[in-house]
């Protein structure tokens, strides 16, 4: 091709339209809310910033006009990138924070200057990494609603700006049609959103199906904000009393096995550290066994057999950052699974992991007791030094030994008299978050004679001491009562103000007894249906996102597999219903022709008529065919009746034949009138001399 | 119905979002952070959703290549192609047509297509010397809808043409120079000033002889025709071997091309010979292609023509060098 140029009149492209720069603007504040959630920006830099995109909208044609001066842009550019370096290495607490700030502030650069296509998709792929910064530490719920916003704005602008970069381009080309897509805005808008709607599917399906290759055995380590005081292994009197008022779910209990409806299982709890000396200001951990405990299974722990003393049960736990090593679950545990190498295990069946910061998920296997009892830790006996441990006190009891044995005076035993202690507690005391001293007298005779009201490390430490007064060895258990029943995921809901303490007594021939003397009733705060949908909603997220792993990948696998066995006898016609095999195919094939037929019925007929395909009249086509085997075949631009005069010429025998042909082709193509049956004949003679010469 | 197959490969903007999808894999392995599973899953998507669009697009598309009936050697000629979308439902969009030219690219931008609708385009092409050419071909391409992979189809309409020699006017006497004697018109279709009857328009017609009284009476384009100015046919003989001076052939392959078709429209019959190349006389359309066809396939080096005793046409002699 020597010398090719269009012929057709190029029009001109569109600017950029309002609508794309609305979506742009819209995608960079939904990065800049990704970074917030992830703390790496405040609120107020959050609404500052957030003023500025919107402020940017108007900044287009000045930027332009600066832009145009090249020393003025190239100033600027020397400018942010100094304040940058600045930030990066000085200014920014992590290189993090100071890559975050270059980026909010080349997004800013780019927005201002937001005129063609190209920066559209600058400013998007920018946007893109603010998500990706804010991935390493947005763990919340909230982060979902994010991606989601992201992929439906993101792939609507991608699909916008191409559709205005190829105008741009035809301003350099010839275009064909007036029609610019733009033009055709609700079509275009429909396929956008069915892109992104297919996006969020496509995202959805490939998320759950890479494989999870990484070795990390707790990926989930954040930058955790203040932390929760109460659960190390010291605890002042009173420390609960600031996370008793606050709502927040710190951790969430999915009963996954158990024989009954788990909200009647009887004095559930979640244990947690255990403490055993007490100085007569706080609780410590003293000087026990702590011994290292490896898996005996990948991922899994053993701890203990079950003894056939109370239900097992399941528990998938998921554990906020707390600030403690502590791993909580319903006593007895006998078996973890927790992503990690090793735990600790000290003498009092307290476990305990390495990493304090991170947010836990692992199930544990545990046999539950009856009604304030529990099964021995070490025999029904205690050895001399334990016995010593567990009555530790500081100093003479005095009045509260004479309390203690006023309260179990004519009591039938030790076990007799821990009961009625507890219940004289719980019937006598009031429970009370008001911790405020009143008198110098030591705190626990304080709450015992003066105020007669506490919290529960009040009442467990009161238990514990008039017991250990008593020659009962005692120790003061830190955990939470079981929490809100989320009826929408079937779990326990623990708020930190379910943080809670109570008393472990020893008592021969029982073991280990649990007492819980403080007389507070379940929090019941809090139970809007819509927060308990919501939280719902943020444990499956953490659930199927946030700790979806190899071994999740596995068990899919396995259950789909399992469902496929099982349904594999059913289709081989051995099933209870069994149909027989032949008539199941016949029924199938039945069926698809069925809906083949409507499909094409109903295809034809809203089908517009414009662009209804034109079909050739089946007699025109077997006439073509047969001249075809004859050489003769119409040019893509001859019409039916300048074809029919070429055959006339070139093959004078079949130039009448389809000449009838073509006259009735004509009038049935054009005229809508199909051949009568009296002309039926007829073609089928005039054919049969094209198809015989 | 046609398929073409389609490759794909991706655009600059494409490459980065494989690099970062790839990136963001090695860092979500390396680090177990599910959200980066979740970004990169992200990309991967919208790389899927944009080979499903851009495949929508391109499928039920259909090339159908418009050529002219006849191309002469360096006169420009309008060839073009239609591009339907067959699909019954989904509108095709941003579809371009690349015309793979030697020459500057040139390419026609389609910015929705329709289901059903179809699009012509046209363009010229000059072809540069006779004989048998393939047409550069032409591709639709598409940069839909994210403009992250570029889909092309198989080049398409690259079909092959014949070209005839490049047709001159012919002086004003030209059987003076076939050593015709003026004179006596025959009662024949030809070229003379003396009106023979009217006739139906059919391509190629001189459009200074349309008479315009009978098209607004007929509702149809009709032509004159003229009297023919000769009453003897015509051979025209090609003299020389043709291989000595490449552009002397040409010429001498044009001036034949030009005297036939001159001839040939004035109603005489003409006979083509020469070494290696003999078509019997003949008048009309068909026959002027077939001494057309002859010059344009015309290869130096044939057997030596054989002189044949003199009839009742006069002889035109081309030197061919």
């Amino acid at each position: 091709m020597a010398d090719a140029r269009p012929l057709a009149v190029a029009v001109p492209g569109a600017s950029l339209p309002v609508p794309l720069r609305v979506a742009t603007h819209l995608l960079v504040a939904t990065g800049l809310v990704a970074l917030h959630l992830a703390d790496l920006v405040g609120p107020v830099a959050l609404a500052g910033t957030l003023g500025l995109v919107a402020a940017a909208w108007w900044t287009t044609d000045a930027a332009a006009r600066l832009g145009a001066r090249r020393a003025v842009g190239g100033t600027l550019v020397v400018i942010a990138g100094a304040v940058a370096l600045v930030d990066l290495l000085w200014l920014a607490g992590t290189a993090l924070d100071g890559f975050v700030h270059l980026l909010v502030l080349l997004i800013l650069a780019r927005l201002c200057a937001l005129r063609a296509p190209r920066d559209v998709r600058v400013v998007s792929y920018l946007s893109f990494f603010m998500l990706v910064a804010a991935s390493a530490s947005a763990l919340g719920v909230a982060f979902l609603f994010v991606v989601v916003a992201f992929v439906l704005l993101g792939t609507w602008v991608l699909l916008f700006q191409q559709v205005v970069t190829e105008v741009e381009r035809g301003r350099h080309r010839a275009v064909v049609g007036s029609e610019s897509p733009m033009a055709q805005s609700r079509g275009l808008m429909a396929l956008g959103l069915a892109a992104a709607l297919a996006s969020l599917v496509a995202a959805a399906a490939l998320f759950f199906v890479i494989p999870r290759v990484g070795q990390a055995a707790l990926p989930l380590r954040m930058r955790v904000a203040p932390l929760v005081t109460g659960f190390t292994d010291r605890v002042e009197l009173g420390a609960y009393g600031q996370v008793e008022a606050d709502a927040t779910v710190i951790m969430r209990v999915h009963i996954a096995s158990t024989t009954g409806d788990p909200r009647f299982i009887p004095d559930l709890r979640w244990r947690g550290i255990v403490l055993d000396h007490f100085d007569g200001q706080a609780w410590t951990v003293g000087p026990g066994r702590r011994v290292a405990l490896r898996q005996s299974a990948p991922g899994e722990f053993r701890l203990g057999a079950a003894r056939g003393t109370g239900a097992v049960i399941v528990q998938e736990v998921y554990l906020e950052p707390l600030g403690t090593d502590v791993l909580f679950a319903a006593p007895r545990v006998l078996r973890l699974d927790l992503h990690t190498d090793r735990i600790a295990v000290d003498d009092m069946d307290s476990l305990s992991v390495v990493a304090s910061a991170a947010r836990l998920h692992y199930t544990v296997v545990s046999e539950v007791g009856g009604a304030r009892r529990e099964t021995p830790a070490g025999g029904d006996r205690l050895n001399p030094a334990d016995r010593v441990r567990f009555l530790q006190l500081p100093g003479r009891p005095g009045r509260i030994r004479d309390l203690a044995q006023e309260v179990t005076a004519g009591s039938r035993g030790p076990r007799d008299a821990a009961l009625r202690l507890s219940d004289h507690l719980s019937r006598e005391y009031q429970y009370t978050l008001n911790l405020g001293r009143s008198t110098t007298e030591d705190p626990l005779e304080e709450f015992l004679f003066v105020r007669r009201a506490g919290n529960c490390e009040y009442f467990a430490a009161a238990l514990a001491v008039m017991l250990r007064s008593l020659g009962i060895p005692a120790r003061v258990v830190g955990g939470f009562q079981r929490g809100d029943w989320n009826e929408y995921g079937r779990y326990f809901m623990v708020r930190l103000r379910d943080a809670h303490a109570w008393v472990e007594a020893h008592v021969e021939g029982a073991g280990w007894i649990t007492l819980d003397p403080t007389p507070r009733a379940l929090a019941d705060a809090g139970r809007s249906p819509l927060s308990h949908y919501l939280d719902a909603l943020r444990l499956r997220w953490y659930r199927y996102v946030i700790n979806w792993s190899l071994r999740d990948q596995i068990e899919t696998a396995l259950t789909i597999r399992q469902h496929a066995v099982a349904w594999k006898p059913w289709m081989a016609g051995a099933g209870p219903w069994s149909v027989p095999r032949p008539s199941l195919v016949l029924l199938g094939a039945v069926a698809a022709g069925a809906v083949l037929t409507a499909a094409t019925w109903w295809g034809r007929r809203w089908l517009p008529a414009a662009n209804r395909p034109e079909r050739v009249p089946r007699f025109y086509a077997r006439a073509l065919a047969a001249l075809a085997r004859r050489g003769l075949r119409p040019a893509p631009a001859e019409t039916a009746r300048e074809f029919c005069h070429r055959v006339r010429r070139d093959a004078p025998g079949a130039g009448a034949a389809l000449g009838r042909i073509t006259a009735v082709y004509e009038r049935c193509r054009f005229a809508g009138r199909p051949p009568a049956p009296a002309e039926t004949a007829e073609l089928d003679a005039c054919l049969r001399i094209l198809i015989r010469p | 119905m046609f398929r073409p197959r389609r490759t794909i490969r991706p655009t600059r903007d494409g490459w980065w979002m494989l690099f970062a999808a790839v990136g963001l894999g090695v860092a979500a392995i390396n680090t177990g952070n599910n959200l980066l599973y979740l970004l990169c899953s992200m990309l991967l998507a919208l790389v899927l959703v944009s080979g499903i669009l851009s495949e929508q697009t391109m499928r039920g598309l259909q090339l159908e290549g418009l050529r002219p009936e006849e191309m002469f050697a360096g006169r420009p000629a309008v060839v073009g192609a239609s591009v339907v979308n067959a699909k019954r439902w989904l509108t095709s969009y941003s579809v371009v047509l690349e015309m793979l030219d030697p020459g500057p690219p040139s390419s026609f931008h389609v910015p929705t297509l329709a289901a059903g609708a179809r699009r012509l385009v046209t363009w010229e092409h000059v072809p540069p010397s006779r004989g048998r050419h393939r047409l550069s071909g032409v591709r639709v391409v598409t940069r839909f809808p994210f403009g992250l992979f570029s889909k092309v189809s198989r080049v398409q309409l690259d079909d092959e043409v014949l070209v005839f020699p490049a047709v001159r006017p012919i002086g004003p006497h030209p059987l003076g120079r076939a050593g015709e004697a003026e004179g006596a018109t025959a009662r024949r279709r030809g070229r003379s000033h003396e009106m023979h009857s009217l006739r139906e328009y059919r391509q190629g017609d001189d459009e200074r002889l349309i008479h315009w009284r009978s098209t607004a009476r007929a509702q149809a384009l009709t032509v004159r025709e003229m009297e023919a100015e000769t009453t003897r046919d015509v051979c025209i003989r090609l003299v020389g071997s043709g291989g000595a001076d490449p552009e002397k052939l040409e010429r001498g392959l044009s001036d034949a091309a030009s005297l036939a078709v001159h001839f040939l429209r004035a109603g005489a019959a003409v006979e083509l010979a020469g070494p290696g190349v003999c078509v019997p006389g003949g008048r009309g359309r068909e026959h002027e292609r077939r001494v057309l066809t002859a010059l344009a396939l015309y290869r130096s080096g044939g057997a030596e023509d054989r002189p044949r005793p003199p009839g009742p046409s006069r002889e035109v002699r081309v030197e061919i060098g």
